[in-house]
């Protein structure tokens, strides 16, 4: 039924779209349409181009992804540790989270070069904030009558840190990583915009000054088909590691 | 097993226990003046009307937070830290979700260092004795209420604690559970001769499972009544227990305390 719904939805988008663009030559330069989405879409496809550029994109954004959320939970359950030091760093935690990422763009480039590692840079800047304030977040919602259960089973505060506050703390953390699937993608793309040979943001950044439309939504559409992957890779994940949730 | 000999101190001494919180600049007193004495093979209900500091004195006794003033003593002596063979539950399971009801109960145990064979051999049949046989793989998630705070219960006594110390353990089951439940409690611990410590605001639980009952003034607390349950030997029976004549009297009286000391 859902499916149904969001199929013909899509149908009427596309259909009306076609349309609408199919009148007349100005408006179909202007916004391209399905149907010449598509040829390019083949085009790309057929010489290779497709492929190089999402594996290129797919790679920075995964690398940015993980190195992002790795840093980010490492520090933000560790946290937990100690009340002082979260006390200490919050208004950095803060200051850090409200700076555009796209403003670092040009610094990052100077600093890591035009190849992979800056686009990985801006990748992962652009998850690390949120994946510390999620996975803090859920390291410190652990409730303190849990806490006083392992204390008078005789837990020490290691014993805690493992067994209760990363466990507990795995909701939040996933609804972290689902969050920031997009975050890295986004600074993948920043990265590739700033300056880059390969990758779907040169694809994009590059159709875009030629205005080529119907390229720019080509590669628009490898895109979301690459975000939509990604999430559902991590969906996949949650449920592998989270076999206690019933099935729903 | 236990000090229980004559001359032994009892498990369990309170004397003259008072605990002020501080918020801000204001000195909250919750506990004012409390003793009492849990002795081997015991149970004790604690009864007060509702904020009168229950949770509180609990948390003191087992040395999660420190007294102001006065002392509890384990066998006539105060513990550094966590005393030593003592289950405490609560009226949250507290099971983990991402455990299953066999590696709930083994959490005591695994955090002392050991879980073999033996242990989860142990864990099994305290949780077939409760009736949860065929679910000790099953994670908590499809429990009911009833199941998950037997699994509790399973994971207090794995660890074979001398005194039990209970914060409303039954309150949020339906009746029927909740009989059901404290008469495998009372037959558990009589068994083994342990002692309990059980605070509640069900009267007819306390004096149901309890040979005594202290009943708490509201805040700052101090003992205001304590009352010797006698009702002959149908102690075992919850519902036997609950038709005994004496039991009305007794549940009649501590309503009365709780009532004065309500308003």
């Amino acid at each position: 039924m859902v499916a149904g719904c969001q199929l013909a939805l899509l149908a009427i988008f596309l259909g009306g779209w076609e349309y609408i663009t199919s009148l007349d030559r100005q408006t179909a330069f202007l916004f391209g349409s399905p149907s010449a989405i598509f040829g390019f879409l083949k085009t790309m496809a057929t010489d290779g181009s497709l492929a190089r550029d999402t594996y290129v994109t797919a790679l920075e954004t995964l690398l940015g992804f993980l190195l992002g959320n790795l840093i980010g939970t490492l520090v933000g359950l560790s946290l937990w540790y100690s009340a002082f030091v979260s006390r200490v760093v919050q208004p950095f935690v803060v200051a850090l989270g409200s700076i555009p990422i796209i403003a670092l763009a040009p610094m990052v480039i100077i600093w890591f070069g035009t190849g992979l590692a800056s686009k990985v840079a801006m990748s992962t800047l652009s998850v690390v904030v949120v994946a510390l304030v999620t996975s803090y977040k859920g390291a410190m919602s652990v409730d303190p009558d849990q806490i006083n259960l392992f204390r008078t089973l005789g837990a020490r505060k290691s014993q805690i840190f493992r067994k209760l506050v990363v466990p507990s703390s795995l909701n939040d953390i996933f609804a972290g990583l689902k969050l920031t699937v997009g975050f890295a993608l986004i600074g993948a793309i920043i990265g590739e915009f700033m300056s880059s040979s390969e990758g779907l943001g040169h694809a994009i950044f590059k159709a875009g000054s030629l205005y080529v439309i119907p390229k720019v939504f080509a590669a628009l559409t490898a895109t979301i088909a690459l975000a939509l992957v990604l999430t559902y890779l991590v969906g996949w994940l949650e449920r592998l590691l989270k076999p206690w949730q019933p099935e729903r | 097993m236990h000090q229980s000999g004559p001359g032994a101190a009892p498990p369990l001494v309170a004397e003259r226990l008072a605990k002020t919180f501080d918020d801000g600049d204001v000195e909250v007193p919750v506990i004012a003046d409390l003793s009492f004495t849990l002795n081997a093979g015991e149970i004790v209900s604690i009864v007060g009307p509702s904020g009168c500091g229950k949770t509180t004195l609990l948390n003191v006794v087992c040395g999660l937070t420190p007294a102001s003033s006065g002392s509890v003593l384990w066998h006539g002596a105060a513990p550094q830290g966590m005393p030593g063979r003592v289950g405490y539950m609560l009226q949250k399971d507290m099971l983990l979700p991402w455990r299953t009801a066999l590696s709930n109960v083994t959490l005591g145990m695994e955090i002392k260092g050991k879980v073999g064979m033996e242990e989860r051999d142990k864990a099994r049949v305290l949780l077939d004795r409760l009736g949860l046989h065929g679910f000790t793989d099953r994670y908590p998630a499809t429990f009911s209420g009833g199941m998950r705070q037997r699994v509790a219960l399973a994971r207090t006594l794995v660890n074979d604690p001398e005194v039990l110390l209970f914060d409303e353990p039954f309150a949020a089951l339906d009746f029927q559970t909740k009989l059901l439940l404290e008469a495998d409690t009372v037959r558990l611990v009589r068994e083994e001769g342990r002692s309990l410590l059980c605070i509640t605001h069900d009267i007819e639980e306390a004096v149901s499972i309890s040979d005594r009952v202290i009943v708490l003034t509201k805040r700052p607390t101090r003992a205001k009544a304590v009352y010797e349950i006698d009702l002959g030997d149908q102690h075992a029976d919850m519902m036997e227990a609950r038709q005994s004549p004496r039991f009305n009297d007794h549940v009649r009286a501590i309503w009365r305390d709780l009532e004065v000391s309500g308003t």
